[in-house]
């Protein structure tokens, strides 16, 4: 158990990647607090505490981490997505999303910093989208090259008590993958092209994300720090265009 | 004219994108010399040069000391691309290419160094690719020459910036030449054997600019590059390459 007395923090943990971050760093022995802006999910497990917090609001972020005390660990995870251009994004969008995406990084950053024990280990979630472009989501690749930005920031001003790196996911099976497909003329067909441009032939899993975190909050990356990890199974390693799948 | 009573080299100066920046470079002003394995009549004067023959090359420099007493631009454009995955490449291929596309860049612009000191504006200018920075599958030698391409890049940059010398690369994605469509045509591509024409639709929708690159496009680049518009431009990698690697994998939905 490589996280045994440490305290961790988890934003936006109901489900999909934060919610297998937030039970990995619990099997490894840590005391997990996890926040989303809901009250706490019906089949959350009693190992997890939850507190209702929408981390775009600085003030409910300061209660919050008031609240929690001195920790160990956090990780970065809310963050939402809007399937725009920025011709098409009004400024609702714009409220919404880099409110999560951005400022709720900063929120929980500047709260959790002076509240962090030497060796603590702050672990955002960015995208591989921060680095190339997804068609017609303007905002939210931008949000995520500000994470990006912001976690070697974080890593210079506050090293050596503190490491802060970034993990850049790609494709992960969520519902929300699936959904995707499903939109598509044939969605076999979509399926398999996609698996095809994958190195690893497969969709990521929320849990090879919580493996990297895991990784990343314990001590045996105490190297590490100021980087952008990709976890994307090979997909951006690729060209993207590959006459193969023609 | 940008580039008025500048003396260019220009190594693989008759091949596809070669004999474009010749041309480019004369109309701009350039004395140039189109330094190639075999002459295609086109712009520039042709020499006989192979990168991977130490003596000729010195003897170049040599050549041009005596004639043009400076070198102001250098272009490290001779390159050659072998289609295969690691498994299927010998140690002969992989020496070969990295005797062409590294070590000959190294050897050119080792002994070229003293003539471009000589230039009050010189500009080195060497063809990296956006293959390296990401791969395109069955080509995994050229990928590793292109990153070594980069990395020299830069080191040249640092080392002889104080001499007045500027070095950047260019890193193409998909132009049409004769090495793209030996690209297509290469079991590595897995392009099935098809050729520029029957894949040219697919492969332009890829790119955010709906074509591919031209020669033209490219030595565009390489003449601003040459110039002194770019003065204070060194040490970069240029990407150019329709938008094409500002993307994830263009999945069909």
């Amino acid at each position: 158990m490589v996280l045994e007395g440490k305290k961790a923090l988890v934003t936006g943990g109901r489900q999909g990647i934060g919610r297998a971050i937030a039970e990995s760093f619990v099997r490894e022995g840590a005391s997990v607090i996890v926040c989303g802006r809901g009250g706490r999910p019906s089949d959350f497990p009693d190992a997890l505490s939850w507190h209702q917090c929408d981390v775009a609001d600085p003030n409910q972020t300061a209660q919050m981490i008031a609240a929690i005390g001195t920790h160990d660990i956090v990780v970065n995870n809310a963050g939402i997505q809007i399937e725009k251009t920025v011709a098409d994004t009004t400024d609702d969008d714009w409220d919404l999303l880099m409110g999560a995406n951005a400022r709720g990084v900063f929120n929980v950053c500047r709260a959790a910093i002076p509240n962090l024990n030497p060796g603590a280990s702050i672990i955002n979630i960015g995208s591989i989208s921060g680095n190339v472009a997804d068609p017609g989501m303007a905002l939210y690749n931008a949000s995520k090259a500000f994470v990006h930005g912001l976690t070697r920031s974080i890593a210079v001003d506050h090293g050596p008590d503190i490491r802060c790196n970034a993990i850049c996911p790609g494709w992960i099976e969520t519902g929300m993958l699936e959904a995707g497909f499903d939109l598509a003329k044939d969605p076999d067909l979509a399926r398999n092209d996609a698996l095809a441009r994958h190195a690893a032939r497969r969709f990521g899993q929320p849990q090879d994300i919580a493996n990297m975190a895991v990784w990343l909050a314990s001590d045996a990356s105490s190297f590490a720090t100021g980087q952008c990890f990709t976890v994307d199974g090979g997909l951006t390693a690729a060209s993207p265009l590959n006459p193969g799948l023609f | 004219m940008m580039l008025e009573g500048k003396t260019a080299l220009v190594t693989g100066g008759t091949g596809g994108i070669g004999s474009a920046i010749c041309e480019r470079f004369e109309n701009e002003g350039a004395q140039v010399i189109a330094a190639d394995l075999t002459d295609n009549g086109g712009a520039g004067t042709f020499r006989p040069f192979d990168v991977t023959n130490e003596a000729q090359i010195i003897e170049t420099f040599d050549d041009l000391s005596n004639s043009w007493g400076k070198l102001d631009i250098l272009v490290n454009a001779a390159g050659i691309e072998i289609e295969e995955t690691i498994e299927n490449t010998t140690l002969e291929q992989w020496n070969k290419i990295f005797a062409i596309n590294v070590t000959g860049m190294f050897l050119t612009s080792k002994y070229a160094l003293p003539l471009l000191r000589k230039s009050d504006a010189a500009s080195v200018i060497n063809f990296g690719s956006y293959d390296g920075y990401i791969a395109d599958p069955g080509l995994a030698a050229y990928c590793a020459t292109k990153g070594a391409v980069h990395a020299l890049t830069k080191a040249m940059a640092c080392d002889h910036g104080p001499e007045g010398i500027r070095v950047n690369a260019i890193c193409p994605g998909y132009v049409d030449t004769p090495m793209l469509q030996s690209f297509f045509e290469g079991d590595g591509s897995g392009g099935g054997g098809g050729n520029i024409e029957s894949l040219q639709q697919a492969v332009r929708d890829v790119h955010p600019m709906r074509t591919y690159g031209t020669p033209t496009d490219i030595a565009n680049l390489v003449n601003w590059l040459a110039s002194d518009e770019a003065r204070y431009a060194s040490g970069q990698l240029w990407v150019i390459d329709g938008g094409l690697s500002a993307q994830v994998q263009q999945m069909k939905l």
